[in-house]
Formats: structure tokens, sequence, C-alpha cells
């Protein structure tokens, strides 16, 4: 299933794979799909045989023959498309779902490296919008057989009648479809712009409901609206440009194919006034000049959707095929993790030449002034990235010999942005794998996390929304906290645990993390003082890498450009 | 318009989603919407009509070449019906590009308006109510339902009015030919009515159902997407994998029961379509036979009924986007026809940067209080910090004094005028709040900090991001000011987000400044560099600061301590430190790390 093992994925190869995984339903769908189209064919010419009934022989039991023959064939054709169509969209969901999976694996693959850039918005998009396109193939090819079957029936019934009437149909219906497709060539750069400017109206709108707090406590309510009217104004006026050409487009496919219809009327008379056909001929070449349209602009539909199908595949395999962030490792993880940590020479964006040893069981405190260098080291401690230089090694092991997943089962790193996810308190807490209840209580009272439970009605039971919408910033700390530290992973780092806590509870869920974590190694990268206190050693780390270590009292005491950076 | 709530519109995890109007409503708006453009919509109908009606001249044209064929009155005498039959197109196409040309601009003034409606009171929703429908209810309105309601606009109701108007016309004309025509075609419609409500009664609960799987699709996608980074360091793969996995297959079940639905609806269109094609074949035979009509007529009939397959099917067919746009037009109405906060007839101004909060009580749901009569002076240009336990009410004070949400109980006056005298428009321009949360608006730079206030030159955006520190980092942009910032574009830090609120702060320039934990999003390390820009945004007015980093409090003129939704001790922090109570505890526990 993990795509991502298998290397580069074009667009064509995924367009393809959605079709063929689904072979069985596509071609039932497209044989039935041909059935339905040519019973349709067949209706007109039925009526045709009909009125010659009615004029030439005036015979009640030929009549009854034939409406019985309209019966059968509306039979037939109402039972294909039924089928048809389901199977068609059988095939057209799977492939969606399947994609979607796909693409979900992909981004959660440990390895990451997926978003490349991406907004989650975009990515979200793609996995709906463009996972949809790709399965809506699945119902175009089915329809497109159809199509070329019912020009193929018709041509023949057609040539049969008569020759030149046949050929006079055959031949002009592609040209007259040539010109309604010349006519909106236009039309199809123009939806383009259309649609980006819909797209950006609504975009707007969607940002300011977005930012509808801060707009709320900006007071500035009156002047977002008056800024989206400008844009939903700027919208209408190009939407109204391509309505008329729409409306343009619309009226020469009509007028032509009218006027095709009186040229193959017109033929038709005069070979059948002398004789050449049936009048019930006559009426059945015009009932298929008239059908044929159907079929024939089908083909053209079929060629616009696959072309978006191929277009939204792209994006799917781009995604797909994204290079992993960091290779997975054929390095075996130490069993059972002793959590000693060795940084040699590591370099990595601003995290310079960082020489660094913690010892299993230790609590050890990073301090940094710079924000970005916290996240580099962060980002090599969770594997995330390799460093640019030097290594990184975990029990003597280097994380870059390892699978991502396997240093991620050995050492958390716990960001300050981790974000909350749908479900209840307690889902959350255990979601990372927690031994038994006294474990989880444990957690939720190291970080006072059973006081965000008692504040709410269902206590730990109560559904925290979407990202923890429902909490305060403090209170989604506390049980994001929690859940780090439930997970009880071998080697834990923290990243600024308790930047938006009281500090009495601060303090309290200082001296609870210590116990609690006692005998395994932890890492808190903090300038938070109420936390560095109660660790063993503290590092600070700048731009030339460990600047000096100790305890945190004293090197308050002792250094200024610690003190300067943790106390102010 | 109080009674619109669909109580249908309740999720089964407690979400209260906002007001879905009436059938009722709903149409009323569309009515309210059209009523200025009432002469445009006669003349497009009227255009439309004609259109439909010159084109159903071809079978009875066609029907003149059979009968001349069969009367055998010569070839040249078909040329003049081909000829006619060539003129009633080109007219038909005249009239139809008119009147859809007019038809679908009608659609998108008439949408235009109501999505600027929609955004015009969606801005002006409590919070609370946008965070109980959960915060996808909104964005998947404005988004979604607008696109759904915007392309029915431009294909499934312009299809419907024509298809609408060829079916009646079409019949009317075969009462012409004949009313035993018309009389025996009318054989199908009780089937094709029996087969439309069977569909919409059976149709419309699947599509309302399937919208929800997919609305949780989307935001199972969204919260997933959006949580990868930690999704990857928990480890949490499988579990989302099966959470998305569930919700997909949900939607496509549900998806497939729709089509289902709509093949058995189609089968049954086609009993339809045989057995009025049936009725008018036997019937043209019998008249032929009888010599009642010509086979010309006979043909001309049929051949119109055979032409209805085509509308009938694609009016039909749209009942589908009809029956779910409306679903959207009624999901946008019960937002955009809310009723506008009312601003209060007289006014009186606000006489200085005073704050004054009097036994203010207040509960976000029944039965669970979260401010217990809270009293606090604060004086103009006074800074005050709020200090407390998390959940101990400070975040909803501050949004109460700012006007976001309205107390429970009690009052609130901005500079001697009580809140809801002020009304919301006056109260905007006295009380700013900046929150944690962090948002850059999509656009320029520029356009973002002009939301605080419209008209600001840029000298003054310059000055406010000088007072915020934010001038260097804005100069090295790109594009500088105008360099495009938010979703999609140059993204910014939380740090410079801030930074960007608090510049917004200074460019609006209340009298009154709130500013909620506005440091806290940082960082540590952000969070010194936004407590210098937030001194300088707050320099001359009254601020209110929610302070979780001691230090805030310290350089407070007067401290808050709230606890459990009441206010504990008030004072200056020597005074409290002095006085041994739960601020001097506080103090006692930050500040023992620290010597």
């Amino acid at each position: 299933m993990s795509s991502s093992d298998r290397g580069p994925v074009t667009g064509a190869a995924v367009l393809r794979a959605a079709i063929v995984e689904q072979r069985r339903d596509v071609v039932v769908s497209s044989l039935l799909a041909a059935g339905q189209q040519a019973g349709s064919a067949l209706v007109p010419v039925l009526i045709g045989v009909i009125v010659d009934v009615a004029v030439t022989s005036g015979s009640p039991s030929l009549l009854i023959l034939w409406i019985g023959v309209l019966a059968a064939n509306f039979v037939v054709l109402s039972y294909s498309y039924r089928f048809s169509v389901r199977a068609a969209e059988r095939a057209a969901e799977h492939a969606e779902h399947d994609l979607r999976l796909r693409l979900t694996h992909r981004v959660l693959h440990p390895g990451g490296g997926a978003g490349g850039g991406r907004l989650s918005g975009e990515l979200v998009n793609i996995s709906t919008s463009d996972a949809k396109r790709v399965g809506t193939a699945n119902v175009v090819v089915p329809f497109g057989v159809a199509a070329i079957i019912a020009v193929l029936v018709s041509a023949v019934v057609l040539l049969t009648i008569s020759v030149p009437l046949g050929l006079l149909v055959l031949l002009g219906t592609p040209p007259l479809l040539l010109l309604t497709h010349y006519a909106s060539k236009p039309l199809e750069r123009r939806s383009e712009a259309e649609q980006e400017r819909a797209a950006h109206a609504s975009g707007v709108a969607a940002d300011l409901v977005a930012g509808l707090r801060v707009l709320k406590g900006l007071g500035a309510e009156r002047t977002a609206v008056q800024r989206y009217r400008h844009t939903s104004q700027q919208s209408l006026v190009a939407t109204l440009r391509t309505a008329r050409a729409y409306a343009a487009q619309g009226g020469v496919v009509e007028t032509s194919s009218g006027v095709f219809i009186a040229i193959v009327a017109l033929v038709g008379g005069l070979l059948a006034a002398d004789g050449a056909i049936s009048v019930g001929q006559l009426v059945s070449t015009v009932g298929l000049a008239l059908f044929l349209q159907i079929p024939l602009s089908t083909t053209g539909w079929t060629t616009i959707e696959f072309a978006q199908a191929r277009a939204s595949a792209a994006r799917i395999a781009a995604v797909l095929s994204a290079p992993p962030a960091v290779p997975a490792g054929a390095g075996v993880a130490p069993e059972p993790v002793r959590g000693a940590l060795r940084l040699r020479g590591v370099t990595q964006g601003l995290l310079h030449d960082v020489d660094l040893d913690v010892a299993p069981g230790e609590l050890l405190g990073v301090v940094s002034p710079s924000p970005a260098i916290a996240r580099a080291l962060l980002a090599c401690l969770a594997r995330e990235v390799d460093p640019e230089q030097g290594t990184v090694e975990l029990d003597d092991v280097p994380l870059a010999a390892l699978d991502p997943a396997a240093v991620r089962a050995a050492v958390l790193v716990a960001t300050h942005d981790a974000v909350l996810f749908a479900g209840t308190l307690l889902e959350n807490v255990t979601a990372a794998g927690a031994e038994g209840a006294a474990d989880i209580t444990a957690a939720l009272v190291a970080a006072a996390a059973d006081e965000v439970a008692d504040s709410l009605p269902d206590g730990v039971d109560s559904t925290i929304g979407e990202q923890g919408s429902s909490l305060s910033g403090g209170q989604r700390q506390r049980v994001a906290l929690a859940r780090a530290l439930a997970a009880g992973r071998p080697v834990l780092v923290l990243h600024d645990p308790t930047t938006a806590v009281d500090s009495v509870t601060e303090s309290r869920i200082a001296g609870a993390l210590r116990r609690i974590r006692h005998g395994r190694t932890t890492v808190v990268v903090t300038t938070s003082p109420a936390l560095l206190a109660v660790t063993d050693r503290v590092v600070l780390l700048d731009g030339d890498g460990v600047r000096c270590e100790g305890r945190h009292a004293d090197l308050v005491e002792s250094h200024a450009d610690y003190r300067e950076t943790v106390l102010t | 318009m109080s009674d619109t709530v669909d109580t249908a519109s309740r999720l089964p995890d407690d979400r209260e989603l906002l007001p879905v109007a009436t059938g009722a409503d709903t149409r009323a708006a569309v009515r309210r919407l059209l009523r200025p453009h009432r002469w445009r919509a006669v003349v497009t109908v009227a255009v439309l009509v004609a259109g439909s009606a010159v084109a159903l001249l071809v079978a009875p044209l066609l029907g003149r070449i059979v009968d001349i064929v069969v009367s055998g009155s010569g070839s040249a005498a078909v040329v003049g019906p081909a000829v006619l039959i060539a003129v009633v197109a080109v007219v038909a196409g005249l009239l139809t590009t008119v009147g859809m040309s007019l038809l679908v601009g009608l659609g998108e003034r008439l949408l235009a308006r109501l999505r600027e409606q929609f955004v015009d009171r969606a801005l002006a929703l409590p919070l609370e109510q946008v965070e109980r429908a959960g915060g996808g209810d909104l964005t998947a309105r404005v988004t979604g339902d607008v696109a759904v309601v915007g392309e029915a606009v431009r294909g499934a109701v312009p299809k419907l009015a024509r298809a609408g108007m060829t079916i009646v016309l079409t019949l009317l004309a075969m009462g012409a030919l004949d009313w035993r025509f018309l009389a025996v075609a009318l054989l199908a419609v009780p089937i094709q009515i029996h087969t439309a409500r069977w569909y919409v009664r059976n149709a419309g609960p699947v599509y309302a159902r399937q919208r929800v799987a997919e609305g949780g699709l989307q935001q199972q996608l969204l919260d997933t997407v959006g949580g990868a980074a930690t999704v990857r360091a928990f480890l949490l793969a499988d579990d989302h994998v099966d959470r998305v996995r569930g919700r997909s297959l949900t939607a496509v079940d549900l998806v497939l029961r729709g089509i289902r639905l709509m093949t058995r609806f189609y089968a049954r269109l086609n009993l339809a379509e045989f057995v009025g094609l049936a009725a008018v074949l036997v019937t043209g035979f019998l008249l032929v036979g009888n010599g009642s009509v010509t086979a010309g007529t006979a043909t001309a009939a049929a051949l119109y009924f055979h032409s209805l397959f085509g509308p009938i099917s694609s009016a039909l067919v749209t009942i589908d986007e009809a029956l779910s746009a409306g679903a959207s037009l009624a999901r946008i109405v019960g937002v955009a026809e809310l009723p506008t906060p009312n601003e209060p007839e007289k006014r009186a101004l606000p006489v200085d940067g005073s704050v004054k909060v009097v036994d203010v009580h207040h509960a976000y749901r029944a039965n669970r209080p979260v401010l217990h009569g809270v009293d606090l002076d604060i004086g103009a240009a006074e800074r005050v910090a709020l200090v407390g336990a998390s959940g101990a009410g400070k975040t909803t004070l501050a949004k109460l004094i700012a006007g976001v949400h309205r107390p429970s109980g009690g009052s609130i006056s901005l500079g001697g005028v009580g809140i809801d005298e002020l009304g919301p428009e006056l109260a905007r321009q006295t009380v700013v709040l900046v929150t944690q949360e962090v948002h850059v608006f999509a656009g320029t730079l520029a356009d973002d900090l002009r939301l605080a206030r419209p008209d600001a030159t840029e000298a003054q955006l310059r000055e406010a991001l000088a007072i915020v520190d934010a001038l260097e980092w804005a100069d090295a942009l790109p594009d500088g000011l105008a360099t495009t910032v938010g979703e999609g574009a140059h993204s910014l830090s939380v740090t410079q987000a801030q930074q960007l609120a608090l510049a917004r702060l200074a460019l609006a320039d209340p009298p009154v400044a709130i500013l909620d934990e506005a440091t806290a999003e940082a960082g540590s390390a952000g969070a010194r560099v936004l407590e210098a820009a937030a001194t300088r945004a707050l320099a001359g007015r009254t601020g209110l600061m929610v302070a979780h980093r001691m230090t805030q409090a310290a350089t407070a003129d007067r401290v808050v301590v709230l606890d459990a939704g009441r206010v504990v001790e008030i004072g200056r922090h020597d005074e409290l430190v002095a006085s041994g109570g739960r601020y001097a505890a506080l103090w006692e526990a930050w500040s023992a790390t620290r010597t």
C-alpha cells in the first residue's frame, strides 16, 4: 500500500492504475452502456418503421409486432443503462477511495517530505477533488466506448437506408461538431479565468471566515465586508462576460444543428419524392441525424474530462512520488533502549557544530536564545531531517541508520505546535499508547490536565473539537503534555511545554515531570526557569554550538548571557 | 426568522450547526432578491418562451415534407419547408442566445448579492455560535455551498427553465396537431409524476446524509493532514489512516446509494417514455387509417414526443442538482437572512478610555458559569494585568470587555457608556482585542494592516510597523509592504504574525486595548520580542493584559487576580506581593526559580 516505497509515480501511471484496478466494473459498464446507446439509436429507426406500416400496409398485426419490438428495445436500453451506470460509479468511487488512502498513507509516511511546501488545504484538495476527477475517468471510459458504438450502429443503419444520405449525415456531423468545438475554444480560456476569479472570491471569503476571531477582536468586520463586496463585484463582472459568451456558443450550436437538419430533410425529401427511399426511411434518417449529435458530443466531453483527469492524476503523482525527507535506514534499533543520546559535530540550519551527550535517565535542559536553533535541534532529534553535517546517535546507533518510525518509537519529540485531534480528551491522551490506567492518571496529573478535565462537562470523556478548538491555549498545552507523558517513550524531548500555563501550575508540572520521567532520558527545550530548575543539567546553545553547561542555579549565578536569556 | 432553525441539523457529537432556512423562507429570500430585477426577469422569460416556441416549428415542417412525399406532388415542393427549417434554426438560435444570456446574468446578480449578504452576516455572527457549530460549518457554506449554488445558476437553472418551456410548448403543439395525440401523450404523465415524487422523497434524505458524510470526511482530512507532523511524531499514522478510511467508506457508501436510487428513477422514466411513445404511434396508426390525419401529422406527433425524451430527462436529471442546490441555498440563506445587529438609536460617545465592569456573570453553557459577579474599574490610560490559573475566566472576561460576547448578567461600560448603548459600531472603535490566535489575511501586507484602518497612508503603515519592531523584516520581504502574505503566499513566523496583530492595534488606535496571551504562542524566546512590542503598542491607551509571564504583571500599574471566575485580589504588584495572598504565591513560584 505504501506507494512511496515504489519509487517515482507518473500521472499517466496513476490514471492507468485507477482504471485497471477497477477493470471488471469498467468493462461490464462499457458493454452495457454500448447496449443502451444502440437501443437509443434504434428508437427513431423504429418510429420510422411504424410510420411506414401505417402509411403502406395498415396491418394491425404488423403494428403489434413492431410495438412489441419497440417494447423489447426499451427493456434492453433501460436495464443496460441501469447496471452500466452502477458499475461505472462503483468503479469511480472505489478508485477515488483507494487514491485517497494512498495519499493519506504518503502524507503520514514516517519519512515525511510529502508536503513539499504545499499548504494542508491544498493537500486536502488533492485527496478530495483531484481523487474524484481521476475516479471519474471510470465513468468517462464506458460512456466514451458506448458513444463510439452508437456512432457505428447509426452509420450502419444510415448506409443501409441510402448510401448518399448516409454519407451526408456521417460526413456532415463531424464538421458540425468541430465548428461547435471551435466556437467553444476561446470560451475554455475565458472559463479558466472565470473559475480563477470565482475561486478568488470564495478564497477571500474563506480567509475572512478563518480569521473571524481576529476580525472581531479588531472590530474590522465592516472593512472586511466592504473588501469582500469589491472582490465579489469584480468576480460578477467576469462571470457575466463569460455567461454571454456561453449563451452565444449555445446559440451557434442550436443554429448550426438546425440548419444541418434542414439540409438532411431537403436531401432526404428529394430522394423520397423520387421514390429512392420510403417515407419511413426518411423519418428514420432525420431521427438518426438528431440522435447522432448526442454520442458525437459525448466524445468531445470525454476528451475534456480525460484531460482534467490527467491533470489531477499528475498532481496526485507529484505527492505520491515526492522523495521522503529522510531515507529509511536498515539498522536495528537498540532493544531495550537505554536512552543515551550523542550528538557529534551536528550542523543543521542555524544549529552549528554541536557536540552533546545526554546520559541515560538524565533530565537535561536546553536553552537557546533563537527559536530557529531550537527547531533545528528538535528536527534532528525526531529525525524529521538528517543533519547537514555530523551525527546523532541513540545508544551508539546513528539515527540515520534507522527507520524514522523506529526512531520515533524510542524518541518522542513533542513540539510546541503539536496539535490535538478531534475526539475526547482521553482519546487524545492515550492515542500514542499508554500502558495502563495508572499511567494515564499519572500523566494527566503530572501535566495538570486532570484540572482541565474537571472543568469540562464530561470530564476526560469530553470532546475537545477539531485541533482542541474548544480549549483555551493553556488547557490545550496541558492536554498535549499529558499525551506526551502518557506515551511513555524511553526518550522524551519537550519543547516549550508550559508557555501558556500560569506560574503556580508550571512549577507543579516541573516537579511532577521530574518524578514521572525518573530513570528515563528527558530533554526539555525551554527558557522557563521553573522547568530548568528541576533539570540535572542545562546547556546553552547558540549559533556557535554549546556555549556553556552546568546546573541551572550555578549558571544563573555565573553566566551573564545565560541569566539574560532565561530571566528577562 | 427565529423558527428557521432546522433541528435535523444537530450532529451526533453535540455540535449545533448554524441555522438552515426552511423551504418557505428560502423562497421568500429569493423573491426579495429578485424584486429589484423583476422587469429583467419578465423580459427573460418572454424571450425564452419565444425561442422555444419558434424551435417547435421544426417538427411540423418535417411532417409537411413527409406529406409532400406521400402525396407525390413533386420534389420541388420539398424545398420550401426545408428552407423554412433553416430559417427557424437561425431565429431560434438568436432568441436562445439572448434569453440564456439574460437568464444567467440574472442568476449571477442574485448570487453575488446573496453571497455578499452572507459574508456580511457571517462576520457579524457571535463567536459562541460559530464555535458551537464547528469551524468547518461556516467555511463549508461560504466555499462549498456558494459554489454549488453558483453551478446551479450557470447550469441547472437555465437547463431546467429551457426544458420546462420546451416540454409545455411541445405538448401544446401536439394538441394543436390533433387533441387525441395530446390526450394519449399525457398517459406518460402519471408515471412521471409518481416517479419524480418517489425520487424526491427518497433521494432528499440520502443527499442530506451524503453531504454530512462528505463534510465529515473533509474535516477528518483537514485534521489528519494539518496535524501530519504530530501524527508522525506520535506514530499515529495507522489510527489516522483508519479514521480517513472509515469516513471515506461512509461517504462512498452513501454516494453509491444515491446512484442506485437515480438509476431506478431513470428505469421508471424509460417506462413512461415507452408508454407515451407507443400510445402516440398507435393513435397515429388509427388516425391515419380512418383518414382523420395525414401521415405527416402522425410523423410530426411521433417526432414531437420523441423529442421530449431529452428535455424531460434533462429536467428530471437537474432535480438532482436542484435538490442539492436547494439544500445549499437554504444553508446560505439560513445565515444570510439572520437579523442584522441593532445599532442603538441615539448613541452616546465614550468620554475617555476608562472601563467599568459591574457584577458581570457569564456562562457559555447553561449551568456551567465561568464568571461569578466580577467587578472591575480601570482608569483611562491605566495598564492592568489580569492574572490567574488556566480556566479562571481571564479570556472570557477579556472577550466580554471587548464586546465579542455579551455577558449573561451584569454591565460593562467603556468611557462611561454602557456597551449596549455604544452599539457594535462604536464599541469596535473604542476597544480592540488581540488574541493568542494569529491569522494573517491573504493579500498584501499593506492590505492586511489596512483592515485596521482602511485609509491609512503608507507612512502610517510604516510607523505602525516600526512601533512593533517589525519594519526591518517587513522591508526585507521580496516586495516590501506590497508582498503577498498569508495562506498560499509568503508565510510569516508566529512571532511576525503576532507583531502584525500588534501593528494593526497601533493603527486602529483605540482608547482601550486588550491583549490576551498574545505572546504565548510564539514560544519563550519570541515572547520577549513581543512583550516589548506590546508595551510600545499600548502606550497612551488603557490596557488590559491577560498575563502568563509574571514580568508582564510586575510592570503593570495594577494587577487583578482572578480565581474560578471571581476577582480575589486587586492592587499594585508590590502591595500584593507584600500582602501574602494568592498573587504572592504566584510570584513566589515564579521568582523562586530565578534566584
